[in-house]
């Protein structure tokens, strides 16, 4: 039996205090995990776990051998000229690297799910510049968290237990000297931690830019607030807000998902993002910054590897086995049906995606990478089971605040279970014969 | 002293005691019951044994038992409660992402995080019990937790 402190790969959020005692074949105890957490450790020998390649014949799934798997998949992939790779935010930034060169290889187009989620925040900052801050220095520093369209005691549950009641080294009372604000329509779980100190502003529905644009023009010129106050939110609590912006030694902004909601008109994380440049440059004594709340345990890291290696961070296209430019992103590519198979990595699009666009998705040839079963799974023809990162095979993962964190190994996966990479290099490999 | 007042202060030795004043203090700590004392039953000190009874009633009736309730139902293992808790606070060894419970746990240690739900390890060494003066009105763990799961009770 050994005892260990282990990495967990259930959210973004990293955790490395995890204790696991194994033996080597299972899990005997986990502590420190949340239910997040439990989950992905329990998925190792869970129900809905995919063992086997499956392929579908008339209708149904049936069981092969990765041999007969690989070579079907191969085919399909060999026979199109316009395939589409997608999901890898729940893989290791080496099988990332590996479907890069895939996509390279077989002239297709390669998104993560970052561009429909945390992805639109780094493409505005390109314009506008972005203040990160990281965990640790959250920790040691914070005085004050903003939680903005964001439910963090639900989406990631150990988020608040590490930033806000966490004692540092320059906030030894921890809870007692950080400031939380709330800014959400909705009263979420995150509203239970709040002190006598903190402030919660519940927000009209879709008024966030109001709130914005009346903070960014009380920055620049005092007594510009209205008299009855902006979005459901009076006078006082507007001034409280700002004073807390202003006044704060290391402030912290979570943009959560509520604010990501596309409009076609206004971009909101544009105008927040510039709200926090003049706050800025406003205040001399401190500063705020931004982390960006993602749920799955690599998003971050697709970015940083298709920056790195092809100077782009999402939305690749590849022609001639080049890097093409191209304006289009995998929404758009379904919309408009510019495909004609699909290779879906560690990710449930057709949950995820409206009905409209999972409908274009299925149509064509759908090939899953994934260890788990899930709506891609009952329509996907070729199924593919791969090691579950983080706990039967190590590799590099982002964490939310974009600090690279080493994935450990704790137990072997089951004899015919190849990891992302290899499966993604057998690919390549079978590609180059065929 | 209070309790003594009402005894017959004869020191008649029928209780097994040596004095009544020793008899007063086993009292107080429930070692004894009021009958024990067999002189009190008479007719003439009718209205120190009711006295009696009544203050020992009252006394009794203020010890109640800590008792902290987690709803397994509720809670997702956010550990909240482990950090929050200033009995533990000091033990944590620190982690990269902050500081972390260890393993065994402390044994100042309340509560634990085990296979994703909190869990009571003990209470004895909780404010509310251990320390004197102001120390004992401490409600963090059920004051910050984001679901409620956390009851603090006296049964």
């Amino acid at each position: 039996m050994v005892t260990k402190r282990v990495i967990c790969s259930g959210c973004s959020l990293l955790c490395d205090d995890i204790i696991v005692r194994s033996d080597g074949l299972y899990i005997d105890e986990l502590l420190g995990a949340c239910l997040k957490g439990k989950e992905r450790f329990d998925q190792v020998s869970a129900k809905n776990r995919i063992f086997n390649s499956l392929i579908r014949k008339n209708g149904d799934l049936e069981k092969v051998s990765f041999k007969e798997a690989l070579d079907k998949a191969v085919n399909i992939i060999k026979n199109s000229s316009k395939p589409l790779l997608y999901g890898f935010s729940t893989v290791s930034c080496e099988a990332q690297l590996k479907g890069i060169e895939l996509a390279k290889s077989i002239n297709g187009f390669i998104d993560s799910n970052s561009i429909i989620c945390q992805g639109k925040v780094l493409n505005t900052a390109k314009e506008t510049g972005i203040t990160l801050t990281t965990i640790t220095e959250i920790i040691n520093k914070a005085d004050l968290l903003i939680l903005w369209g964001a439910n963090a005691a639900e989406s990631i549950p150990r988020l608040l237990n590490k930033t806000l009641f966490s004692r540092g080294k320059f906030r030894m009372t921890g809870r007692e000297i950080k400031t939380l604000i709330v800014i959400d329509p909705v009263k979420t779980a995150s509203f239970g931690v709040m002190g006598v100190r903190d402030v919660a502003l519940q927000i009209e529905m879709g008024k966030d830019i109001d709130l914005i644009r009346v903070l960014k023009e009380e920055c620049c010129k005092t007594g510009s607030i209205p008299e009855t106050g902006v979005a459901g939110i009076d006078r006082d609590d507007l001034k409280r807000l700002l004073l807390h912006l202003t006044g704060t030694e290391n402030g912290v902004i979570f943009i959560g998902q509520g604010l990501l909601r596309p409009r076609k008109d206004i971009n909101t994380v544009k105008e927040l993002l510039e709200l926090v440049q003049l706050v800025n440059t406003k205040q001399q004594k401190g500063r705020l910054s931004i982390i960006m709340l993602g749920g799955h345990y690599n998003m971050a890291g697709f970015d940083h590897v298709a920056l790195s290696v092809m100077g782009k961070n999402h939305s690749l296209q590849f022609s001639d086995n080049q890097l093409v430019d191209t304006s289009e992103t995998i929404i758009s590519k379904i919309e408009k049906e510019d495909f004609d198979c699909s290779i879906i990595m560690g990710s449930d699009p057709v949950s995820h995606f409206p009905t409209q666009l999972s409908k274009k998705l299925i149509g064509k040839p759908l090939i899953l990478i994934d260890n788990k079963q899930s709506a891609t799974s009952y329509v996907a023809d070729i199924i593919i089971p791969s090691a579950i990162t983080g706990i039967e095979c190590g590799g590099l993962a982002y964490r939310i605040d974009h600090v690279p964190i080493e994935l450990g190994k704790i137990l072997n996966p089951p004899s015919n279970i190849l990891t992302d990479e290899a499966i993604l290099n057998k690919f390549i490999q079978a590609l180059k014969e065929a | 002293m209070e309790l003594y007042k009402f005894l017959p202060k004869t020191n008649c030795k029928k209780c097994g005691k040596p004095t009544c004043m020793s008899f007063a203090l086993d009292l107080l700590q429930g070692k004894v019951k009021v009958d024990d004392c067999t002189p009190l039953l008479e007719s003439k000190y009718k209205k120190d044994y009711d006295k009696l009874k009544e203050l020992i009633g009252s006394e009794e009736g203020k010890e109640k038992e800590l008792k902290i309730d987690v709803d397994t139902d509720l809670c997702d293992g956010c550990g909240i409660c482990v950090t929050v808790c200033p009995v533990n606070a000091r033990y944590c060894p620190p982690t990269l992402s902050g500081k972390a419970p260890d393993y065994p746990p402390e044994k100042h240690q309340l509560f634990q995080v085990k296979s994703g739900k909190c869990e009571l390890l003990n209470l004895e060494h909780c404010r509310r019990i251990e320390a004197e003066g102001r120390e004992r009105e401490c409600r963090v763990c059920e004051t910050y937790c984001p679901r409620d799961a956390v009851k603090i009770d006296y049964v």
